[in-house]
């Protein structure tokens, strides 16, 4: 290890409005090492490496490359620095071949006048997926048909390419999340690679949930925690133990969840699922959900937690399985199916799948229920009033008047908004996908105060909490899926909450 | 009842399931219905496994996607060839290659607008503006205008010129490619018929009339130039680096993009080859006809696409090519003179027309379930 590091960050912020999610991030990467980042998700560790990768530009700080002042700008100028990165959702043309992947916007080598000598690309192509030690991936081949780790590790090649050009054997390498797709032997050929690119002084950033990789592969690793550099370890210090520890950190404030008013469910199941399965995303998935409960869904991003939500309000269809309301088999195809059968969502992007931005405040919360405020089938803009006036009340939404567009409104005044949708639609089974994400601290309380005052009157809620606290504070009952599966169950009693140490080791 | 119960105990569910934990326990019925689900939904099968074959699933359905169209050809050549003799008979092989020449250059045109995932409705505005404006620059019945050569090839000029500015409103304005070509399509028809003053001019060049008899091998010359049209732009589209970058940008502009790829001037670029293409065909049209109506252009434009998207090309860009062109345009050109042949009536035609494209896009979009195509 050189005396002189690689590449430093000095305070990286990132603000979205009002919504800080990466904070007074420093570190240091020395030339040929590898170091890991870890957290729970939502913890900022993506949005860093899109910062150093020039996907995002940061609020604050500033970063050094080679000792340089670097601030990248767009992705091209990050690559010319040396740095490049792998996506975690893959961005490859899948309607060309590996080699013309490889070299996209960089054919001007491989021309003769204004054309294409293929025959030289794919030769040069050949050469990067050799030294690679990819032999049995054609250069030739449509990246359609490869399989996904075989797209995994051409991306990755390609990346290599154009940074080791530009860079010397100096290159910073970021990896979000390589692994998911990748079977154990593939795992190895790729760590493989990894090893030897450190071997030749490069450097390389590592995003992974699976801890036993992080700790086979790493030098050093990063621990984050709601936006912020909570630890750094070296990794031959390190175990599974002590990386949960770190990664949990802080203790549940049972005051901010509202617990004194966590009810006990009835023995009454409102919702029943059996069986349920997504080809190639979930199985076997069975619960119960009781009345008056709120069930907390936990599990790492591709654990099928999402898509188990996605069939539950309709988005997505199921491929095999049942589910039952109120003791009576039911079976839709949209959300609107799903809202009759009684059981509607929060969704998770609210600016996408939320808020009608067009429409007024008042014409938000209703457009779910039109009939409810129509008078002879008519809609009645002051029944329509009336109605907003009432959920404004409620639920404390700080609006100019119920005509005010939702768009002027503030995340956590929008959100409410949301709710008063749901809640006005009276469906008895609410699915929380995220209730809290991008809403600040106060209005945050006001939402937890509410999922109580929802469970109080015998509603149920399945809940995808932004962060494990959330679902651990919020849930009388919590299930945590891994690879597609259910593998744990937890019981949350307000008095007794279990460790968050046993849940994250169930997830990973 | 006792006699089902007695099969639930010895399928010993709890060994056979997957790792799982289960808080219930079962009754027994439920046990039976459990290892019935179980079985038909093949849980030997990891998450991981399952995702593996979702993927090669895709793989299998793109390859009968790509081979579909052509399957459809020949088998369509070898039905209408049976079923009527005089379908591939020399004759009419010609007739076919005649009828093709128009249609051919404006696929081909088309074929990179819809590869970037956009549409082009104004080439049959400029078609029908070059038809028109080349009538009146060359001998014809209405002026004294005699300017040969320039004659046909100023107008050509103007109509590429054209492309590349509705290209360039298209991507500063950023206004949806169908409604920036509709209206550029528009005022360029307009422009057309202001021209010739409501009254078209009659082609009166000798060497036009000569030109729409010549043939080469018998075929006709207009083919030929058609043919010609269609090999360059393959030979773009194929070997160099700007076919590659319409293909990256129909898949994923945003990957793209992020490629160094010039999204803004290869969109321009495809622009102008379209209107290249309706230029030509105006040329061509021209040629055939030797009378300059605006109207030269009308109702070409979307039997094109609908030979495209046949062909295995999509409306959401990404797929198509050299092969989709020429195996769609075959195809359709094939079923026309069969249903001409037959004496179907011309107005079922249109119907059928219509008919096909829906099918054809029905069965070649993947769609989404959250939001109905826009």
């Amino acid at each position: 290890m050189s005396s002189e590091a690689l590449f430093t960050t000095h305070d990286i912020g990132k603000v979205y409005g009002t919504n800080t999610v990466l904070q007074d991030i420093n570190i240091r990467v020395w030339p040929g090492e590898i170091v890991g980042l870890i957290g729970e998700n939502g913890a900022g560790k993506s949005t860093l490496l899109k910062i150093i990768a020039g996907v995002e530009e940061p609020s604050m700080g500033t970063m050094q490359m080679n000792g340089q002042n670097f601030r990248a700008g767009s992705m091209l100028n990050a690559n010319e620095s040396g740095i490049g990165m792998v996506f975690q959702e893959q961005s490859l043309i899948n309607n060309l071949t590996v080699a013309q992947n490889i070299f996209l916007g960089r054919e001007k080598q491989f021309s003769k006048g204004n054309f294409i000598i293929w025959s030289k690309m794919n030769a040069a192509a050949r050469n990067v997926l050799n030294a690679m030690g990819l032999e049995d991936i054609s250069e030739k081949a449509k990246v359609r048909d490869l399989s996904f780790a075989m797209r995994q590790m051409v991306e990755i090649a390609k990346v290599f390419d154009i940074v080791s050009a530009a860079s010397n054997n100096h290159a910073l390498i970021l990896l979000d999340e390589p692994t998911t797709v990748l079977s154990d032997e593939e795992m190895v050929v790729l760590f493989d690679k990894i090893r030897q690119m450190k071997q030749r002084g490069n450097a390389i950033i590592l995003i992974s949930h699976r801890l036993q990789e992080v700790l086979e592969i790493t030098d050093r690793i990063y621990v984050f925690k709601d936006g912020k550099l909570t630890a750094e370890v070296e990794t031959q210090h390190a175990d599974e133990a002590i990386l949960y520890e770190k990664m949990v950190g802080r203790e549940t404030n049972s005051e901010y969840f509202v617990s004194d008013r966590q009810t006990v469910p009835a023995q009454e199941a409102v919702l029943e699922v059996k069986d349920l399965s997504m080809f190639g995303s979930f199985k076997n998935v069975s619960f119960n959900l009781y009345k008056g409960e709120v069930l907390g869904l936990c599990g790492v991003e591709g654990s099928g937690k999402e898509d188990v939500c996605a069939v539950l309000c309709g988005d997505q269809a199921k491929t095999h399985g049942a589910i039952k309301v109120h003791q009576r088999k039911v079976d839709f195809k949209s959300p609107s199916d799903a809202r009759d059968v009684g059981i509607i969502s929060v969704p998770k992007n609210r600016r996408e799948d939320g808020i009608i931005d067009i429409l007024s405040l008042a014409e938000n919360i209703s457009v779910a229920n039109y009939q409810k405020n129509a008078v002879y089938r008519l809609i009645s803009n002051k029944n329509q009033r009336e109605n907003a006036k009432h959920w404004v009340r409620s639920l404390g939404i700080r609006c100019s008047s119920v005509n005010q567009r939702i768009i002027n409104l503030s995340g956590g005044n929008a959100q409410k908004v949301i709710f008063a949708r749901v809640l006005d639609s009276e469906c008895p089974i609410l699915v929380l996908d995220h209730p809290t994400r991008g809403v600040d601290v106060g209005a945050k309380g006001d939402i937890y105060a509410l999922i109580r005052s929802i469970t109080e009157k015998g509603g149920s809620v399945l809940l995808m909490g932004d962060t494990l606290d959330e679902s651990l504070g919020l849930s009388s009952r919590i299930l945590v899926m891994k690879d597609g599966m259910i593998c744990g169950e937890f019981d949350c009693p307000a008095d007794n909450k279990p460790e968050q140490v046993d849940i994250v080791r169930l997830m990973l | 009842m006792q006699f089902i119960s007695g099969i639930g105990d010895e399928l010993h569910i709890e060994n056979t399931l997957p790792h799982q934990l289960r808080r219930s326990i079962l009754t027994k019925q439920e046990d039976i219905w459990m290892e019935l689900f179980r079985k038909r939904n093949r849980s030997s099968q990891t998450i991981a496994e399952e995702f593996v074959q979702k993927v090669e699933n895709e793989a299998r359905s793109n390859l009968i996607r790509v081979y579909a169209p052509i399957t459809l050809l020949v088998g369509m050549t070898i039905f209408f060839s049976i079923y009527d003799s005089h379908f591939f008979s020399l004759k009419n092989i010609l007739n076919i290659l005649q009828q093709m020449a128009v249609p051919l250059i404006l696929a081909t045109g088309l074929s990179f607008v819809l590869l970037i995932g956009r549409i082009d409705l104004s080439v049959e505005g400029v078609m029908g503006f070059v038809g028109s404006f080349m009538a009146l620059l060359i001998l014809n019945d209405r002026n004294a205008n005699d300017f040969g050569f320039w004659g046909v090839l100023i107008p050509i000029a103007i109509g590429i010129f054209y492309g590349l500015i509705t290209g360039i409103l298209h991507v500063k304005l950023r206004i949806a490619s169908f409604i920036i070509t509709f209206a550029t399509g528009t005022i360029i028809k307009g422009i057309a018929i202001l021209l010739y003053d409501s009254r078209a001019a009659r082609v009166q060049e000798q060497w036009m009339t000569d030109w729409s008899m010549m043939s080469f091998l018998g075929i006709p010359l207009i083919t030929w130039i058609a043919v010609a049209f269609f090999l360059v732009c393959s030979i773009i589209l194929n070997y160099t680096a700007f076919g590659r970058a319409v293909y990256a940008i129909g898949d994923n502009e945003a990957a793209a993009r992020a490629s160094g790829i010039n999204v803004e001037r290869v969109t321009v670029k495809a622009f102008v080859i379209s209107s290249t293409a309706a230029a030509l065909a105006g040329f061509v049209a021209l040629i055939r006809l030797k009378f300059g109506q605006a109207s030269l252009g009308d109702d070409q434009m979307f039997p094109c696409i609908t030979a495209l998207v046949i062909g295995g090309a999509s409306l959401s860009g990404g797929r198509g090519g050299t092969l989709q062109t020429i195996v769609g345009i075959l195809i359709y050109m094939e079923l026309l003179n069969f249903l001409t042949i037959i004496g179907v009536d011309a107005n079922y035609k249109k119907a059928l027309q219509g008919i096909i494209i829906i099918v054809a896009v029905a069965l070649t979009l993947s769609r989404g379930r959250k939001t109905i195509a826009k």
